[in-house]
């Protein structure tokens, strides 16, 4: 990553918790990690201290790779920065992303080469992962 | 609940001045909206023996505003809670009452919500933002920091899977705007909005302009809720209590792996069960309008609109005066004031007592109304009231 592409990123990064940071670490290496309930078989996105869906505290996480698709479940533009940061991404897409090999997890990000034109429910999209600093990278979209 | 039916009643409401800036602390338009509430009851400030509030750590607490009407009271409860609180703790103070740890409760929500702390957001710090709210890092670093963001979420796909438009949010806007025309404390009396202006107004954050958001404001309102017995004694005419229902549904309150439902959804069927009345009863209506699609996803929770018809019966003009449910009639949360549903609440008390009776603002012939709470789409709280 270049000297200048650190200095620019004044987006919020994601906080690593107890309860996520082997979301975030898998992201860093550009993977997608996920939280599955070993009792009722749940995915469990965003992940917790145990299963949103049953309680079970046996909780695992699962690797999914690299190559991840999806469908564009629900979406906004927004027009204006409602946080710090974002004032050079507007307008800004934020969707919600249905996975294709697992429609129960729903993953928000934004989508990079999207707009209110190119954008609608059921667009196909592809997970990338944006560097952002030296050593942290975010999952994003991008239209398929 | 049902042994609860029109054995309680909201007595006494009352505002402080409304404002974009207050120039005072949340406990003095608390303590102004709490005397306002008493005197309208009739009542001695040392008649109240529960004080209770909800916040977002922008207010004043019970224990100061007992202290500072000079009452030292039984019970004093805050809680940090969003829109449905009203109605929530209006169902917290039947308990207290019912089971004879307090007689006679006062409720309020005060914030300076413009000059102050601002519900829409702005001057947070987007670390604290991240840990306030659970799910926080999956959202704050994509830029959706603002309700109006999150709640776009479920209106985009609920629209998009009913054949609801952009006009049709307008019809919620224009009909709000109009009942604020005659409610001259309104925020946008002399304001009116027109279909043609609104459909002309950009997206802030789509679907939703300027319009769709609620406004913000300095204000408190307070309510006072007693034994169907004891308001007898009142000066007011009592607003009975027929029924009251809430529940949580959604997971998470910040993430949404399913947009498709709101709690609002689950709550309808018990409500109207406690109440022992049908949708079909209702003449009025407060419907919780943080943003203005909120009111028709609720419009088809609560079966007050058929579903997949939601947009039809706005657009007949079902929500203004003259409509089959005029709702909102002082203008709600997008035109008249913003008190976190509060002040809501109040103009339904007003509009089931007749208090307008006479003037121009009265919705004729009302018996029965609804009013509803949203704390998001994960927590609904709503009652059913009559005279
Ligand atoms: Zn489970």
């Amino acid at each position: 990553m270049s000297e200048e592409t650190k200095v620019k990123y004044e987006k919020p990064i994601p906080l690593k918790t107890l309860d996520n940071t082997p979301y975030w670490d898998a992201a860093d290496r550009h993977e997608l990690a996920l939280q599955k309930c070993n009792t009722c078989n749940a995915y469990n996105h965003p992940p917790g201290p145990s299963c949103a869906s049953c309680g079970s505290v046996d909780v695992i996480w699962e690797n999914q790779g690299s190559v991840i698709q999806g469908k564009v479940y629900s979406y906004v533009v927004s027009y204006r920065p409602f946080l710090p940061g974002f004032q050079n991404d507007i307008p800004l897409v934020i969707a919600v992303v249905e996975l294709d090999h697992l429609p129960e997890v729903k993953i928000i990000g934004n989508i990079l080469n999207g707009n209110a034109e190119n954008v609608t429910i059921g667009s196909a999209v592809n997970m990338v992962w944006e560097d952002v600093t030296e050593d942290r990278a975010v999952p994003q979209w991008v239209l398929a | 609940m049902s042994t609860i039916r029109n054995k309680y009643a909201i007595v006494g409401v009352g505002e402080s001045k409304r404002s974009k800036n207050s120039g005072v602390t949340p406990l003095h338009l608390a303590l102004d909206a709490a005397r306002a509430a008493i005197a309208d009851a009739g009542m001695d400030a040392k008649d109240i023996d529960a004080f209770m509030s909800y916040s977002e750590h922008d207010s004043c607490t019970p224990h100061q505003v007992a202290t500072y009407l000079g009452v030292r009271p039984g019970v004093v409860k805050e809680i940090i809670g969003g829109g449905s609180s009203t109605e929530l703790l209006i169902a917290d103070a039947v308990g207290l009452i019912e089971t004879g740890q307090a007689k006679t409760v006062l409720i309020y929500r005060a914030m300076n919500g413009r000059s102050g702390m601002r519900m829409g957001g702005g001057g947070w710090s987007t670390d604290l933002l991240q840990s306030a709210f659970d799910g926080g890092s999956f959202i704050i670093p994509y830029g959706a920091g603002s309700p109006g963001q999150w709640f776009g979420l479920f209106a985009t796909r609920h629209m998009h899977l009913n054949g609801l438009t952009q006009e049709h949010l307008g019809h919620v806007c224009t009909s709000f705007y109009e009942h604020a025309q005659r409610n001259p404390n309104a925020f946008f009396y002399g304001k009116p909005l027109t279909m043609e202006e609104y459909m002309k107004t950009a997206h802030l954050s789509s679907p939703f302009t300027k319009h769709d958001f609620c406004l913000e404001s300095d204000e408190a309102n307070a309510i006072i809720v007693t034994s169907a017995e004891r308001a007898k004694d009142c000066k007011s005419t009592p607003v009975h209590i027929m029924g009251m229902a809430a529940r949580q549904s959604v997971s998470h309150a910040h993430y949404w792996k399913n947009v498709d439902e709101v709690a609002s959804d689950y709550v309808a069927p018990e409500l109207y069960k406690a109440a022992g009345i049908t949708p079909e009863d209702i003449d009025v209506a407060s419907i919780y309008d943080c943003f203005s699609w909120v009111v028709l996803r609720q419009l088809e929770a609560y079966g007050l609109a058929p579903k997949g018809e939601v947009g039809d019966f706005v657009a007949a003009g079902n929500l203004r005066l003259n409509g089959k449910l005029p709702t909102n009639t002082a203008g709600g949360m997008l035109s008249e004031g913003y008190t976190h549903g509060m002040n809501n609440v109040l103009e339904i008390v007003r509009q089931v007592r007749h208090e307008y009776a006479g003037t121009n603002r009265q919705v004729e012939n009302c018996e029965i109304g609804i009013c509803t709470g949203w704390a998001g789409p994960d927590i609904a709280g709503a009652m059913v009231l009559s005279k």
